[in-house]
C-alpha cells in the first residue's frame, strides 16, 4: 500500500515537471535569455583584465572568487564535522 | 510535445530525477536511500549545465588567437556548477557518517527494524 | 610474494601520478583543469599509498596534525587575499598586485596561481581525511 502511494507521488511530480518544461527554448540556438550582455562582457574582457587564457578559470577565480571561497570553507567544514561525529567514546 | 523530444537533455534529466526520487522512497535500506539522493543531485546538475550549449561553437579556451565574441560556448553555467558538485560530495559524506553511528547503536540498517526497536 | 610485487609497482608509480597532478594544478589558467581536478588527483595518490602500505607507514609520513594545519592556514590566506582584492578593486584604488605578464606563460595572471594551489591543497587533504575516517575511527 505504501509502495503504491510512493510510485503515484513520483509519477505526479515527474509529469508536472515535464509539462512545465515544454515551454523551454530550443536546445542550442543563440538568442535565449541565458546568453545576454554579461556573457559577452566576460568573453571579451577576460584575457585583458585577468591574464588567463582559460576563460572558466578567469571567471571562477577572479570575477566570482567569493563563491569559490565559500565552497572551500564548505569542504573544510564537512571534514571537521565528520571528524566530530565519528569520535569514539572512551569506555572506562 | 515535439519540444520534449528535441530537448532530450532536459527530458532525460527530469526522468533521472524521478528515478532517484522513487529510489529514495521505495527501499528501506539506508545505503540505497543515500544512492537515490546522489542520483537526484547529479540530474539537477545535468539540467543546468545543458543550458549553456550553443551549436557549432567551441569550448571557451583561447588556443592561438581570439576568434570573436560569438564563437565560444557560454562559460557561466559551468563555473556555477563546480560549487554544486562539492556540496553534493559533502552531503553524501555526512549522511554516510551518520549511518555508521546508527549501525553502532541499533545493530541493523533496515529502517523498519530501527523504527520497531525505537518503540520499545 | 604478492606483497613484494604490489609494493614495488605502486612505489614506482605514485611519483608519476603526483607529478601529473601538480602539472594540472599549475597550468590551471592555460588549459582545462584547475584547482579542483588537480587536487582530486593528488588526493587519490595519497589514498593509494595508504591502501597498499598499511596504517603505520602512512601515519608516519602524513601526520594528521600537520595536514590539518595546512588546511586551516590555506583557508585563512585565501580569505586575506580575497579581502585585499575586494578593498582595492571595488574602490578603484589599485593597490600593488603580482604582475599580469603576457597571457601564455605560467607566471601570469596576478592572483590566479596562488589561489589555484590553495584550492588544490584543500581538496586533496579533505579527500584523504574522508578515507581515513571511514576506514577506522579517528582520535
Amino acid at each position: 500500500m505504501r509502495k503504491v502511494i510512493a510510485v503515484l507521488i513520483t509519477l505526479g511530480i515527474t509529469i508536472i515537471l515535464l509539462i512545465g518544461s515544454m515551454d523551454l527554448p530550443q536546445f542550442g540556438i543563440e538568442d535565449t535569455p541565458t546568453n545576454n550582455d554579461v556573457t559577452k562582457y566576460y568573453i571579451e574582457n577576460a584575457t585583458k583584465e585577468t591574464g588567463a587564457t582559460n576563460i572558466i578559470t578567469g571567471v571562477i577565480l577572479d570575477y566570482r572568487a567569493f563563491d569559490t571561497f565559500v565552497e572551500s570553507s564548505v569542504l573544510f567544514t564537512s571534514a571537521i564535522v565528520v571528524m566530530i561525529v565519528l569520535k569514539k567514546e572512551k569506555s572506562k | 510535445m515535439e519540444r520534449l523530444i528535441t530537448n532530450y537533455y532536459e527530458t532525460a534529466s527530469i526522468i533521472l530525477f524521478g528515478i532517484g526520487f522513487a529510489t529514495l522512497l521505495l527501499h528501506s535500506n539506508l545505503i540505497k536511500k543515500i544512492i537515490g539522493m546522489n542520483i537526484m543531485d547529479t540530474s539537477v546538475m545535468l539540467f543546468l549545465i545543458a543550458k549553456g550549449y550553443i551549436q557549432g561553437n567551441v569550448a571557451p579556451i583561447i588556443v592561438d588567437e581570439f576568434k570573436g565574441v560569438s564563437e565560444y560556448v557560454n562559460p557561466i553555467p559551468t563555473s556555477l556548477m563546480l560549487t554544486g558538485i562539492v556540496v553534493a560530495v559533502s552531503t553524501t559524506a555526512l549522511a554516510l557518517a551518520l549511518t555508521i553511528k546508527m549501525y553502532e547503536k541499533y545493530g541493523t540498517i533496515e529502517l523498519n527494524e530501527i523504527l520497531e526497536k525505537g518503540d520499545e | 610474494m604478492k606483497d613484494k610485487i604490489l609494493n614495488t609497482v605502486v612505489g614506482n608509480l605514485i611519483p608519476f601520478i603526483q607529478i601529473f597532478g601538480i602539472y594540472v594544478i599549475l597550468h590551471g589558467h592555460l588549459s582545462p583543469g584547475g584547482g579542483f581536478a588537480g587536487g582530486t588527483i593528488i588526493g587519490v595518490s595519497f589514498i593509494l599509498y595508504r591502501i597498499v602500505f598499511g596504517k603505520e607507514f602512512s601515519q608516519k609520513k602524513l601526520k594528521f596534525s600537520v595536514l590539518l594545519r595546512f588546511v586551516t592556514i590555506g583557508v585563512c590566506i585565501y580569505g586575506i587575499m580575497k579581502g585585499y582584492i575586494f578593498i582595492s578593486g571595488g574602490n578603484d584604488l589599485h593597490f600593488p598586485q603580482p604582475p599580469l605578464g603576457t597571457p601564455g606563460n605560467i607566471m601570469s595572471g596576478g592572483f590566479l596561481l596562488p589561489l589555484n594551489i590553495i584550492v588544490g591543497t584543500v581538496v586533496a587533504v579533505t579527500m584523504y581525511f574522508f578515507y581515513c575516517l571511514f576506514e577506522e575511527g579517528e582520535i
